[in-house]
């Protein structure tokens, strides 16, 4: 069983309060390593120069969206196989299948409860300590 | 011109001119978001600022906050156009109107403010607090609003659920 406090998490949102709550909702999961970005170009030269174990990333952002953020992640040599979890929209049915083929581990749809969110960490890292 | 009414839970976008959205606010707080350059407007109306720290919460107890709100109302702007950085706000509501709530409307109206400090969107119009319920007229294309103070009630209860789409459900198992 992983201890949370051992896992690095970048949670990228454009929206300051959506990142807010996520920082929230993972240090009460007792994540300790959570780092946090407002666009997915920020989000991945960081952690192309500091390696994190899970990314948790909005879909819906401008300049560079959760998919292709993603696409990015899975083409990088040093990084591509970082664990990676999406956050959509109730309507985003096709983003989650899209997300699928290009090898998302789990999504979550928003709003979503603290609940959900360590359980789908948990489908991919086992039942969290 | 055409009206559309939103009720709690809900928000609307329009980037058409000739259209108006309005509401019927007691305590709950009504923000009306607009791009002036895009000509993208649209409004929201929440029952609930944000959870409390530590509180267990449902998916479905999560649509009545203002922070999931802001999102799914920032989200469509974008989507027809709007860039995040021109965006103004109006705020309306947040009454204190049913002594049995306490302070709930104070609570809404704080979380609107802070909310729009925390995203960096400047506010235009804020008629919010008193003992009213509020109608807000908003013409979402120029981004002007008219608030006006009712008489009558207005319901003060927490939205019925709406059906989830199937991604929701968890009817989409690709996991």
């Amino acid at each position: 069983m992983p201890a949370a406090s051992q896992i690095k998490v970048m949670v990228v949102d454009d929206q300051t309060s959506m990142r807010a709550m996520i920082r929230r909702a993972l240090q009460d999961l007792g994540f300790k390593d959570v780092r946090d970005k407002a666009s997915a170009p920020e989000a991945l030269a960081s952690v192309r120069s500091d390696r994190v174990h899970l990314i948790i990333s909005d879909y819906n952002m401008p300049e560079m969206d959760g998919l292709q953020f993603l696409q990015n992640v899975r083409a990088d040599p040093v990084i591509g196989k970082t664990v990676f979890i999406m956050l959509t929209g109730s309507s985003d049915r096709e983003v989650v299948q899209k997300a699928a083929a290009l090898g998302v581990n789990n999504y979550v749809v928003k709003p979503f409860a603290p609940a959900a969110l360590k359980e789908k960490i948990e489908r991919v890292f086992g039942e969290l300590t | 011109m055409r009206r559309i009414s939103i009720i709690q839970g809900d928000h609307a976008v329009v980037s058409e001119p000739d259209v108006m959205i309005s509401t019927l606010l007691g305590s709950c707080v009504a923000v009306c978001l607009y791009d002036p350059i895009a000509k993208v407007g649209g409004m929201n109306h929440f029952l609930l600022g944000e959870p409390s720290e530590g509180q267990a919460l449902s998916a479905i107890d999560m649509q009545r906050y203002g922070v999931h709100a802001m999102e799914l109302l920032i989200n469509g702007m974008m989507g027809k156009g709007a860039s995040r950085a021109q965006l103004r706000a109006h705020i309306y509501g947040g009454a204190n109107i049913i002594s049995g709530l306490g302070s709930i409307g104070s609570s809404n109206a704080a979380f609107a403010r802070r909310f729009m400090e925390t995203e960096a969107i400047t506010i235009g119009h804020c008629d919010v607090g008193g003992t009213s319920a509020r109608k807000v007229e908003f013409l979402p294309h120029d981004g002007r609003s008219r608030c006006t103070k009712v008489s009558q009630q207005v319901a003060e209860t927490a939205p019925v659920a709406k059906p989830q789409p199937a991604a929701h459900r968890g009817e989409l198992e690709l996991f």
